[in-house]
């Protein structure tokens, strides 16, 4: 969830939390607020009509706000409130009063005062007050909620920027990463903190970088100076012996070297120095590799099939996809057995390689080891590179076995 | 012919150089960018065989400047890095060909000769051994007046041996040639017999005479002796 879309979130529950409480409490302070005035009010009424019968000798009745009887001797309790519906004989409705009852005495004589107020209007009233306070706490609210969410906006916006930068950068391209500053200290302290780290990223990087390549060519150039001097001891007249020791020297040699290549190969793919640069139908390069291979494939009598429902397009640097499909199509017919059948399936997803073949005890983990070699005399490092090469360019690789064995690229 | 070549490990220096030179070619020798430079600024040199990694110098800085002096010299870059990245940039410098370390001296004299034959140095586009004749430019083969219907690769291998003609070749390095990096073969080398018999079939089909010598199992040589 985007952070911005968090706090909006989080503030409207809040708000609609804070909106419920204040009103739910607003119509009870004021019902008993309400309350409070009208039992003010008909005490006030009673001291009147005390004054009326003391002065006056009137007793006032009023169907049903004021009842006044007089009455022997004093039976009820004084200044009792109670709430009693009454029949509204024009509307035909039970209506809610707040009934007052107190027994007065005036010379000598006792009066029963009954005083009620209707509450149905104070409960009209209660809801108007509570909506319109609701109404009003709603529209401030909302109106701070989008005040909010405009200053959270451009607040955020530079770091939003930065961090398209951040996703954007790759630190095997020499250009640099320049954040922009804002005048907010805490995201220019992580600018300076992504800064250094990417900075330390890229000059390891390029060491690294570096380091393969001499690697590479420190030991190269004693292997040929060996490999040439061989070559020369070759063209002497040998007997089969010797010529047999200096052939066995250059096949080693030679081994030793693309061993070498190899593993500068896979450091390159894991420091991601191919960029992935074009987008490539690996089927085509399939057909084009076999026709290559066919010189193998043909001193094995392989027979090889084609099913491309769809091409399998990926994007990622050529040099790796033709060292992708070279080792898959290499390590099909190595692993081979005379008269065998090599199969090619591909769809928009997925790209899938199934050769006949000896029965292996390789798991989907262990034959894409380095150094797994199964009984043929290469270095077991063919399968790891396309490992590599998958991982570093969003595919996934399985091997499953059943009649056929079978490796299956797929995008995730 | 003369060749130019600019290589830091001494060794292989003297290596190339003896090999070159047993093949006919003049050969001068740099082993430092200081050198080059110095030997470019008198010389005109046919061919220049550049090692792009010299510890006082980038070779490809070279090769700016000997394209700029030395339009007519052929340029084969030697190179410890077996980087597409290299390879490109020293082939839009201008170099005509990119060879990666280690390679071997029948190769190296493979290129050297498609080279010049490219160049046209010597307007010489064929090459005769015996009764054998090969035209470069189309490509062909004739014995004994015959054309031979040769396959690309078929044809490629039998050049080859013309070119190492009386050298050892393991069948290791006749796979690399015909293949480069593309393959892996790491343990099966029972397509080159298969060439060298319909090869080998062509030839005495035409009258000719099987030049191809096998040694222990493990090398031919192509000879007439």
């Amino acid at each position: 969830m985007k952070f911005l879309t968090k706090i909006n979130r989080n503030y409207l529950i809040l708000l609609t939390t804070i909106l419920l409480f204040v009103t739910v409490s607003a119509y009870f302070v004021l019902s008993s607020i309400l309350i409070h005035i009208t039992k003010h009010n008909l005490k006030e009424q009673e001291q009147l009509i005390e004054k009326q019968i003391d002065v006056q000798s009137i007793l006032p009745n009023i169907y049903p706000i004021i009842e006044v009887k007089e009455t022997t001797k004093i039976n009820k309790p004084e200044h009792k409130f109670s709430t009693i519906l009454i029949e509204n004989k024009q509307e035909e409705e039970w209506e809610e009063y707040l009934e007052y009852s107190n027994t007065i005495q005036i010379k000598n004589q006792f009066y029963s005062i009954k005083l009620r107020q209707s509450t149905f209007e104070n409960e009209d009233l209660v809801s108007i007050l509570t909506a319109t306070f609701a109404v009003l706490l709603l529209s401030v609210l909302i109106v701070a909620f989008f005040v909010s969410k405009k200053i959270n906006k451009t607040v955020w916006k530079n770091f939003e920027l930065n961090l398209k930068k951040i996703e954007l950068f790759n630190f095997t391209e020499s250009q640099s990463l320049e954040l922009s500053s804002s005048n907010i200290e805490e995201f220019d302290r992580l600018n300076n903190v992504v800064d250094n780290l990417t900075n330390k990223l890229k000059s390891d990087y390029l060491i690294l970088k570096e380091f393969s390549e001499n690697a590479s060519h420190e030991i190269q150039t004693p292997i040929s100076v060996v490999l040439i001097n061989l070559e020369e001891i070759l063209q002497q007249d040998l007997n089969e012996e010797t010529f047999k020791k200096v052939h066995a020297s250059i096949n080693a040699l030679k081994k030793l070297s693309s061993l070498n290549q190899s593993l500068i190969l896979l450091t390159k793919i894991e420091n991601r120095q191919f960029n992935a640069e074009k987008t490539i139908p690996l089927n085509e390069i399939i057909e084009r590799k076999i026709d290559e291979f066919s010189v193998l494939s043909e001193t094995k009598s392989l027979k090889i099939s084609f099913n491309f429902q769809a091409p399998f397009i990926c994007r990622m640097n050529e040099q790796l996809a033709e060292i992708l499909i070279n080792n898959l199509i290499s390590n099909a017919i190595r692993h081979n057995i005379p008269n065998g059948e090599i199969l090619f399936y591909s769809n928009e997803n997925e790209l899938r390689i199934c050769n006949t073949g000896l029965p292996n005890s390789f798991t989907d983990v262990t034959i894409f080891n380095r150094f797994t070699k199964g009984n043929s005399k290469s270095f077991g490092l063919g399968l790891a590179i396309v490992k590599n090469i998958c991982e570093t360019n969003q595919l996934s690789i399985h091997y499953s076995t059943s009649d056929f064995h079978c490796i299956s690229i797929r995008k995730i | 012919m003369k060749i130019l070549i600019v290589e830091d490990e001494t060794d292989l220096l003297i290596g190339i150089s003896n090999f070159l030179t047993k093949e006919n070619y003049i050969c001068e020798l740099a082993d430092t960018f200081r050198l080059a430079e110095e030997k470019l600024s008198v010389n005109e040199y046919d061919i220049i065989l550049l090692d792009i990694g010299l510890p006082d110098g980038n070779g490809l800085d070279l090769l700016n400047l000997i394209k700029i002096g030395h339009t007519k010299s052929g340029i084969i870059i030697v190179s410890a890095k077996n980087s597409t990245d290299d390879k490109i940039k020293g082939l839009d410098l201008g170099a005509d060909d990119y060879m990666t370390k280690p390679f071997q001296l029948s190769e190296l004299n493979s290129r050297i000769k498609a080279l010049i034959r490219r160049r046209h140095f010597d307007g010489e586009n064929t090459l005769v051994f015996n009764e054998i004749e090969v035209n470069t430019d189309n490509r062909s083969i004739v014995v004994n007046g015959k054309e031979l219907q040769l396959t690309k690769k078929e044809y490629d291998l039998l050049l080859y041996f013309i070119i190492n003609q009386k050298r050892v070749l393991t069948k290791e390095a006749l796979a690399e040639h015909l293949w480069e990096d593309n393959i892996e073969l790491a343990d099966n080398y029972d397509f080159i017999y298969t060439h060298l018999n319909n090869i080998r079939k062509k030839i005495k089909a035409a009258q000719g005479t099987d030049y191809i010598k096998t040694i222990y199992g493990m090398g031919y040589k192509f000879t007439d002796q």
